[in-house]
Parts: C-alpha cells; structure tokens; sequence
C-alpha cells in the first residue's frame, strides 16, 4: 500500500515538473519599457499553413520599424488557439488566451481570430478589457455589422458599447456579392451553390446565393459538403445531373476546396468554379494542381495581387520576397496590414507624446484613416470595419495566380 | 462488502479536491498564467471523464461517442439561456435540465442498442457522435448551425443577490454602490482580498471575478464527486460491477444487465450533459458543433485511462494531468521558447508549434507504457 | 443525364471508393482478430504510406514517368504496381515495428490501455505526416507548407474509357483499383485458408493460449499479421493517391474511421465482412451524395450501421460470440 501512494506521488511529480518549469519560465516576462503585441491564430493543425504566413507578416512589419516606436520595444508573441488534441481552434484555448492577454497588463493589442466562431468567445472578454482586437481573416458579417447575423448582433460582442474590434478583410456580404456580380457578367446562367458548413464558408455562400438571385442568376441546387470527406466525385455527379455552369464554394484550401477542383475536372463536369479569398493562396494551388484550375476556377480576393501593388504594396512585396524567399500570399498581407496598422497607431501616440497604452491604441487604432498600407489606401468605418472595398478576381494561369478583373 | 452509510469523500478525493482548490493561488503568485480559466476546463473535462467512468470504467461498456452527449447538453443548455430563444429559464434550471435531457438522449441510444457486445458498441456510439455532431450542424433552424449559441448566462449563486443585500443592510458591505469587481479585474482573489475595504458582491460571479467562478464549478465537480462516489458503493453500483465482471453470473444473482446498463448509460450521459453546459456557460458561447467532434471522446477516454480507470480520484486526476498538459503546460512551453528565441516559422521543423501531437502523442505511449493501470490504479477494476 | 446513368455512375463510385475502404478495413480487422486491439494507429500508418508514394513519385521524377516516349505505355501499370508493394512493404514494417516498441509490451495490460497507447501512436504519426509534408521538395511543387494537402500527379492516363461524349464518366483509376484490390483480396483469403501461417492465425484468433500449446509461434504470428495489415493499409493509401490526386497528413483520420466502420459493419474479424462491409459503405455514400444530400451522408451511414446492428449484433458476417463464462 505504501509503495502503490509512493509510485503514484512519484508519477504525479514527474508528470509537475514541466509543469512548474513552463510556469517558471512564463513569469520572466516582464521587460522594462516595452509593450505587447499577441496573436492567436490557429498554430497546431491543418489551419497551420495559412498562419504562418500571417505571423510571418506580423513579423516582418515589426521588423521593419526596428521593433522600437520610440524607446518603447514593441515585443511579439505569437499563441496558438489550437490544441493537439482538438487539432483545429479549440474555444476553451481561445478563452484563455483572451484571458492571458487581459491578465498581461503589457499586452496592448490582440491579432486574431482566424475563425470567426473564435472570434465570438474573445470579442466580449477582450471589450470589457478595453483591449484593441485586430482580425486578419474573419469575415462573418455579423461580427460588426447590424442585420446580418443574429438580431443581438453585433451587440452582444460589445458589452462595454465600445468598439474595440477591427478588421482588415472585407465581411463576406461584400464578397459573395462580387462573385455573383462577376459570374454574371462572363454569362454563366445556372449555379450550384456549395459550402463546408463552417462559419466562414457558409456566410460567404450564403451571401453568394442571396445576389445571384437578386441578379436572375439561377440556383439549380445548394449543399453543404463533408471537409474530411476523401473525395466530391458523387456530389459532382449530382452537380451535373441538375446542368450548373457554375459551382460556388463557400469555403477555403483547409475544407478540401482543391479536392472538389479537382474532382470536377475528373468527373467531366463542364462547369466553372468560383471560390472565395480563404482559396487565395499557393497551397491551394498545390492541393488542387495547376491543370484542374487553369483558366476555370476563380478566386475572389479583397485586395490585389501583391504583385500588382504600387507604393507601399509593392515594398511591401520586395521586402516579403527577400525576408522568406517565398512570394507573399494573401493571408501574409493581411497579417502585415493588422500589424501596420497597429504600429501606425503607436507611432502617432508617440509623435503626440502620449503613452502607448491600452486605452490610447484602442482609441488610435480606431482613428485610422486613410492609412497607406499594402492593400492599397483604406479607413476604418464606424463598425470597425475596412473601408477598402477593392476585390480582385482571379484565376489561374501556369501554375500561378493571374488577375482578371478589378472590383473597387 | 457491506453496503455502505453515506459519506462525503475518500481521503484521496479531498486530496485531489484540495489540490484543485489551491491552483488559483498559483495566478496570485504569477499572474500572468490566469490558472483559473483553465482549470475551469479542466473541472468540466473531469465531469465529462466522470460521466464516461460511469460507463467505462463501472460497466465495461466502451463508449466512443461521450462527446455526443457533452454536445447535447451544451446546446440544450444555449437554448434554454440563450435571449434569442422563448425560454430563458437561468443557469440551474438549464444545467438541471440538460442533465435530464442527457439522460433521456443515453436512454434512447441505449435502448435498442445496448445488447451489443465490446467493440460492436463502441462503434454504435461513435456513430452516434457523429450523427449528433452533423445533426446539430445541419438543423440550423433550431441550433444556429455552426455560427454558435450566444451569448450564454454565466453562473449565478442562489439567493447571491439577497444574501448581498442583507450583508449591506447590516453594514458589512454595500452591494448597490461600489463595483470594486471591475477595478480589481486581474486579481483572482478579489473577493478576499477586498474583505477590508467597502465590500461590494460577494456573490457576483463574472469574467472579472474567475477564482469565484472557478470555486463555483470546483463545488459543483465536489458534488458530482460524491454522488459517484455515494453511488460506486450503493446497490446500483454493485450491479454494475457485477455485470461488468461476468454477464451471467450476474443474471444467476437476479440482476437485469440490460436495466442495469441502460441506467449506467443515462448516468454517464447525464453527467457528459452537465459538463457540456458548464462547458458551454464557461466559454458563454456553444461554440461550434465541431468542438464536440470524436477528438474530444477520445480525449475524455483518454482522460479515464491515464487516470486510472474506475477510480474517481484517478479520473480526476486524468483530467488535470491532459487538459493540463495540452491546455497549460504545452502553450506555456512554445511560449517560453519563443520569448527565448527558439524556433522560428521557416520551416516546419523549426516550430515550436508543430511538436505538439508529437509530444502529446509520446505522454499518453509513455505513460500507458510506464504506468498501464493509470496515475491511481484500483484493485477494483480487474482487467479484461 | 439520364436516371439510369446517374446511377450507374453512383455505383461506380460507391464500389471505387468503397474497394479502397475494404483495404484499410481488412487491416483493421485482422489485427482486431488476432490480438483484439482496435488499432488506432492503422489509418495514420495508411497516411506515411501515401507520403511514401509522392516521394518516390517525385524522386523518380513524375514527369518523366507520365511521358510516354521515354518508358512506353505499360510502364504507368508498372510504376503503379511498383508504388503499391513499395508502400505496402513500408507499411508493413511500420506496423511490425509499432507492435514490437508499443504493443508487445502492453499485450497482457487491459485491454483499454493497449487502445490509448493506440491513440498515443496515432497522434505520433501524425507529427511525422506533417513534418514529412514540409520537407522542401520538389515533388510538394516546390511549396514547403507542411500542413497543406499536396497534389499527387495522375499515373494512369485521366480520360474516360467511354469516349469523351458519354455521360458515365469510368476512367482507368477505377479499373486500376479493381485490377489491384480484387487480386489482394484474393490472395490474402487464399494465404489465410490455405497455408500453414494462415492456420496459425485463425488458430491464434481463435484461442491463443490454445495455439501456442499446440506448438504455434503466437508471437510470429502476430507480427506476421501486423505485417500484411500494414502492407494492405499501404497498399489502400496509393489507390488513395492515385483516385483523389490528393494526400494530406490527416487523410488517415477520415479513412481509418470509416474502415472502422465497415469492419465492425461486416463482423469485427471476418476478412470477407471488412470486404463487403467496406464496399457498403461506398455505396451508401455515393447513393447518400445523389438521392439524399451530401450533408446528411454522414447521418445517414452510421444510422444505417446501428440499425443494422441492432437487428444483426455481430455485424454481417460475425460470428455469434457466446457470452464468455
């Protein structure tokens, strides 16, 4: 008996250890003059490849104001809101992570979410906080914006009746607007309108399906597919059964957007494929092949080719080119252009001689107004959203994003 | 042996209640950690692993899909909080019902399905589990799909708001005027600490004041503890045991197995129900149906496992030990290496990040390795 | 198209996908037969097989492989056939190997502890998947992220075998996934009924404390089943690659579930149940896709699966278990 209580005080000591060590390591954080900018992104995961090149963005505009804003170092840390376990966003994660960045009096700013659904568990802790919230790539209309979502929203993310939560990608009734708009115009009449039955995909579908029938396009059919599924070629059969020209695709690379391209390529289905920002990247066309996207699907994306950018933009693109010898994707300049923004606000407090505080980037961050940054010249509107209501749509030529068209 | 009186808990389990009680001073010492938030995670996975120990671990039955039934009680609990729906009924009643509905839901899967056998039941839940998970996320009509039930009421103590009147009225504090909870937000402790000063609600329970939420959820868990533990050692539980041992034997001392498994199988989804709605009240938000997915049946088991199965202290102690590891001691380590200027994101191997599964996945061999009975093994559970 | 044609295409795909799902259930349930460990790790095992493939795919230089002046026509069946043992062979080894290091030594703990040290693996294996996809090769296009899904090039030649017009679309890839699993599935059937191993396996599955007495090697005989489990899973994940075009470090998830299921479907142990009960499922899907919708495939396969179990409680083919007294 008094063995098995010694072997069990010595599994649970050695279980402690990394226990106590991590929280030993944790309270060093305090620098002298220096505050924090956090990130939670999914890290862990399939979400993975779309993160790091956010966080590679975030670094490289910190980077390049010498990580100072006067005497103040600007420190970064980058959290995972994911867990292995769960191997995707987990709330619980997401919770306490709010909770950390509220605790950390040195934290002043908050990069995050990537999924909108993490968005609604940190978005009133972090109001009641007072702690700017600067999204990279949720776009759920109802975040910000009255009528869109539920009839308590946006409301009930903003307990304080403050706003503190922004964003630097257009919301998704802008965007599955412009898709519907251009799937007009080429002359494509009859359209499948699919989701992955997340957040982010079936707002923007569903954002989709509402302006294609305000426009007299036809809805022969919609449905919400499996991400995990190993492949589309029944539901393509249906496809074609009920003669769409078109297939729209609420949803991203991480949901299987390049197996259902392909799919319809090798189930003979003659029918273009429009797909939104979340398929604005190489992995899409890594996961889907070249061959199946040529010329046939397109992509929507609220900005333009990093390539094509002027200015700012294209600093912007040398600089990213240079730092990780990989051409920037979309997802990398919209975590530049959070991390600009908030870096930008900083500097103005510094040159008013203020403190860069909380309450003095939330209230600055708010103030951004005409801002020049990678996406080209935008304010933040009353919601906290981006004016910039710049869309590119474009498809895929030799193994590469080509622009087809320019929405301002 | 002889039927047992009532009685609260074994020294192991104030051990491990004890040990829990004690974690928010750990965030007085270093704030930074807000333990708090987490351990309430972890107090909700122990519920959930409790809920499955029933099952599992008292049974034999391997369950695959508790998940389901933590799904359940998070949504039934959204729709009876939540203001965008007619009901509304507060935090008790919700939590209460969405036991009761947790109940019924393992009783309608197990009633036809509960003569199966091991691993053919297994899959049955694990079916369930999925079935429940893309039913939530289909009828959106009445679950919001995947945008989530929200906002959801945090916990409130019965009679908190009277007790605190009266405590003003008498002098000790004055719970209309001063809202000290909004000014000492970062202090866990708040509560005690401001026993000097003019005391405001002692009884609020917010996202300010997390200690007091977290202590809320410990006595609820301490409840739930005593029940199992009142329960292991009543008539039914004995049943249990009987029937997990030997099918047979146990029908020759007149025990239904059936009625005996199917009350095990309500039992462990009542509680998977409860812990759901704590779940769901601690993050105010259902969250998506994908956060109740098989990982977390998996994990939940895990959780049962590495504890030690059919142990409550054991299952307890699982609970912190996993959600701890992945919740707390993992981020807290890809942070302090990032702050030491390890790793960085140019390549996959370089990550802090991406080890996770790796490590996560090296603990649970270890362990199983090292210690195949669980942190706490009982003698009870003789193996199969 | 017409009704008759949708169908038919239905059930082209139903039986292609399902075909690929018997091949990771036999593993399954074969291992499940012998040791009664439901082995977790099986479909990640399937997954570093695929990434086997791209790899060789892409070290050999896909490109010179898919011309046909350089190797002649029969050389994308030979490729293929290459792809299939190499993958299975490493597989097979793994699977070896992860028994020897993880479960030998748990053998006589309970039975539970052997399938958490199963997940344990699982999600090992999965770090391995997703360090494999970030190595910066050229067969990954030259892209280094590692959790993206990667396209793996098509080997048979991509047009449909019934002329360009035709509605039914029937390509080489579902003929090539006949013309591999019919014969392996054949071959295994044939190996466990007619040759002395085989034997020892059923009579290992059977009791082996009885076997061993007999004079059996009950530990040869495990590893061999590990071995041909293994070698089918890797078998399973080039058919994989080369129906979906696509490998990512957590196809095994999706994958090892629905093997799972069909292995319990068709009788948890029986080798012509994980067959059927894998081709069943396929179809389900398929037929779920078309007629119902596919956001209630899901719904609809495992509330299929309990209901048959509720009326057949060992599955398809399972034997009736008597109560163990």
């Amino acid at each position: 008996m008094k063995q098995r209580i010694a072997r069990t005080v010595a599994t649970l000591l050695a279980l402690a250890a990394p226990a106590v060590l991590g929280t030993a390591a944790l309270a060093a954080d305090a620098f002298a003059n220096s505050v924090k900018i956090v990130s939670s992104l999914p890290r862990t995961g399939s979400a993975n490849a779309q993160t790091t090149s956010m966080v590679n963005g975030i670094k490289m505009a910190i980077a390049e104001v010498g990580g100072k804003i006067g005497d103040m170092t600007i420190l970064y840390e980058d959290w995972d809101d994911a867990s292995p376990q769960r191997g995707n966003w987990d709330p619980a994660v997401e919770a306490q992570n709010a909770d950390k960045a509220i605790a950390d009096t040195s934290v002043v700013a908050y990069i995050g979410t990537y999924n909108s659904g993490a968005a609604k568990i940190s978005m009133p802790k972090l109001n009641t906080a007072g702690i700017v919230m600067v999204s990279p790539a949720n776009t759920a209309s109802g975040l910000t914006k009255a009528g869109l979502g539920e009839a308590n929203e946006p409301a009930v993310y903003r307990p304080s009746g403050k706003i503190n939560y922004f964003r630097v990608v257009p919301t998704d009734d802008v965007q599955g607007a412009v898709a519907a708009d251009y799937a007009k115009e080429i002359g494509l009449k009859k359209v499948f309108v699919l989701n992955d039955r997340e957040v982010y995909g079936k707002g923007v579908a569903g954002a989709f399906e509402a302006r294609a029938k305000e426009i007299g396009l036809e809805i022969v059919g919609t449905d919400g597919l499996d991400a995990k599924a190993s492949n589309y070629k029944s539901l393509v059969t249906k496809i074609k059964q009920a003669g769409a020209d078109l297939v729209y695709f609420g949803g991203t690379t991480q949901t299987n957007a390049g197996q259902l391209a392909k799919d319809i390529v090798s189930g003979g289905l003659k029918a273009k494929l429009i797909v939104p920002d979340g398929c604005y990247e190489n992995a899409f066309i890594e996961a889907a092949g070249a061959k199946a996207l040529q010329d046939r699907c397109f992509i929507t994306f609220g900005g333009v080719d990093p390539k094509l950018l002027k200015g700012k933009g294209a600093e912007f693109y040398e600089n990213y080119k240079k730092t990780y010898k990989a051409e920037p994707e979309g997802y990398a300049v919209y975590g530049y252009e959070c991390a600009k923004a908030i870096l930008a606000a900083m500097e103005r407090i510094h040159k008013a001689g203020g403190t860069i505080d909380r309450a003095a980037v939330l209230a600055e961050v708010g103030r951004t107004k005409d801002f020049q940054g990678a996406l080209g010249t935008w304010s933040f509107d009353e919601n906290g959203d981006t004016t910039n209501r710049t869309f590119s749509v474009n498809t895929v030529k030799n193994g590469d994003f080509a622009t087809v068209k320019v929405v301002q | 042996m002889a039927e047992r009186r009532f009685s609260f808990f074994t020294p192991g389990q104030y051990a491990v209640l004890a040990l829990l009680a004690a974690t928010p001073f750990i965030d007085l010492a270093f704030p930074s950690i807000q333990l708090s938030g987490p351990m309430r995670t972890v107090v909700v996975y122990a519920i959930l692993a409790l809920g499955l120990n029933v099952v599992v671990g008292w049974t034999g039955l391997l369950n695959l899909g508790i998940a389901a039934f933590m799904a359940i009680g998070a949504y039934a609990f959204g729709i009876l909080t939540a203001e965008i729906y007619p009901f509304q009924v507060g935090f008790w009643w919700a939590l209460l019902l969405s036991g009761a509905i947790g109940a019924f839901a393992g009783w309608l899967l197990g009633a036809p399905t509960l003569r199966l056998r091991g691993d053919y039941l297994a899959i049955v839940t694990l079916g369930f589990g999925e079935i429940v998970q893309d039913g939530l996320k289909n009828l959106q009509t009445i679950t919001k799909g995947t945008e989530g039930i929200n906002p959801l009421p945090k916990p409130t103590i019965p009679f908190g708001a009277h007790i605190d009147a009266a405590l003003s009225k008498v002098g000790v504090g004055s719970a209309a005027t001063t809202d000290s909870a909004g000014t000492t937000a970062t202090t866990a402790l708040s509560a005690t600490e401001s026993v000097a000063g003019a005391l405001p609600r002692w009884f609020d329970i917010s996202s300010e004041t997390p200690a007091r939420w977290f202590y809320l959820y410990l006595i609820l868990l301490a409840v739930v503890i005593c029940l199992c533990r009142n329960l292991e050692f009543s008539r039914l539980g004995r049943q249990w045991f009987a029937v997990r041992e030997d099918e047979l034997a146990a029908r020759c001392m007149a025990i239904e197995p059936d009625k005996a498994k199917l009350k095990a199988f309500a039992a462990g989804a009542a509680l998977a129900a409860v812990a759901g709605a704590l779940f769901a009240s601690h993050l105010a938000s259902t969250g998506e149906p994908a956060n109740y997915d098989f990982q977390v049946s998996i994990l939940a088991l895990c959780i049962v496992i590495v504890g030690g199965i059919g142990s409550i202290t054991g299952v307890v102690l699982g609970a912190i030990v996993m959600v701890g590891l992945s919740n707390v001691v993992l981020p807290a380590l890809t942070q302090a290496m990032q702050r030491a200027g390890i790793g960085s994101t140019e390549n996959v191997l370089s990550s802090p990040d991406n080890y996770k599964y790796l490590i996560f996945g090296l603990a649970l061999v270890l362990m199983m390795r090292f210690r195949p009975d669980g942190i706490v093994h009982t003698r009870k559970a003789v193996k199969k | 198209m017409t009704e008759t044609e949708v169908f038919l295409q239905q059930v082209i795909y139903g039986l292609s996908n399902g075909m690929i799902i018997a091949l990771v259930a036999l593993g399954y349930t074969m291992v499940y037969g012998i040791v009664e460990l439901i082995n977790f790790a099986h479909g990640d095992v399937f997954t570093l097989g695929g990434f086997l493939a791209l790899t060789l795919v892409g070290a050999l230089g896909a490109a010179a492989i898919l011309d046909p002046n350089t190797l002649g026509d029969s050389s994308h069946w030979l490729l293929l056939v290459g792809l299939v043992v190499t993958a299975g062979i490493f597989c097979g080894f793994l699977n070896v190997a992860i028994d020897k290091v993880v479960y030998k030594p748990l053998r006589r703990a309970p039975k539970l502890t052997q399938l958490v040290a199963a997940i344990g693996v699982s999600f090992i294996l999965v770090n391995i998947a997703l360090f494999w996809g970030g190595a910066p090769m050229e067969v990954f296009g030259g892209g280094n992220a590692a959790a993206a899904s990667k396209d793996f090039p098509e080997i048979l030649e991509g047009s449909n075998l019934l002329g360009e017009d035709s509605n039914v679309v029937l390509r080489l890839e579902d003929l090539a996934i006949f013309a591999i699993t019919i014969p392996l599935m054949i071959g295994l059937t044939l190996f466990v009924n007619r040759t002395r191993l085989g034997r020892g396996m059923r009579a290992t599955a059977q009791n082996p404390v009885a076997a061993r007495l007999m004079g059996i090697n009950t530990d040869r005989v495990i590893s061999a089943t590990f071995l041909i489990g293994g070698f089918l899973g890797g078998a399973a994940s080039v058919m994989w690659a080369i129906y979906n075009n696509t490998i990512s470090f957590q196809m095994g998830f999706r994958a090892g579930m629905d093997a799972f299921t069909a292995a319990v479907l068709g009788g948890i142990g029986s080798l012509p149940g994980a067959m059927i009960g894998g081709v069943l499922i396929g179809l389900i899907r398929a037929m779920s896709d078309q007629y119902i919708e596919t956001r209630w495939t899901n719904v609809v396969v495992f509330a299929v699966l309990i209901l048959i179990l509720v009326f057949r409680p060992s599955g398809l083919l399972g034997l009736k278990q008597r109560e163990k007294v």
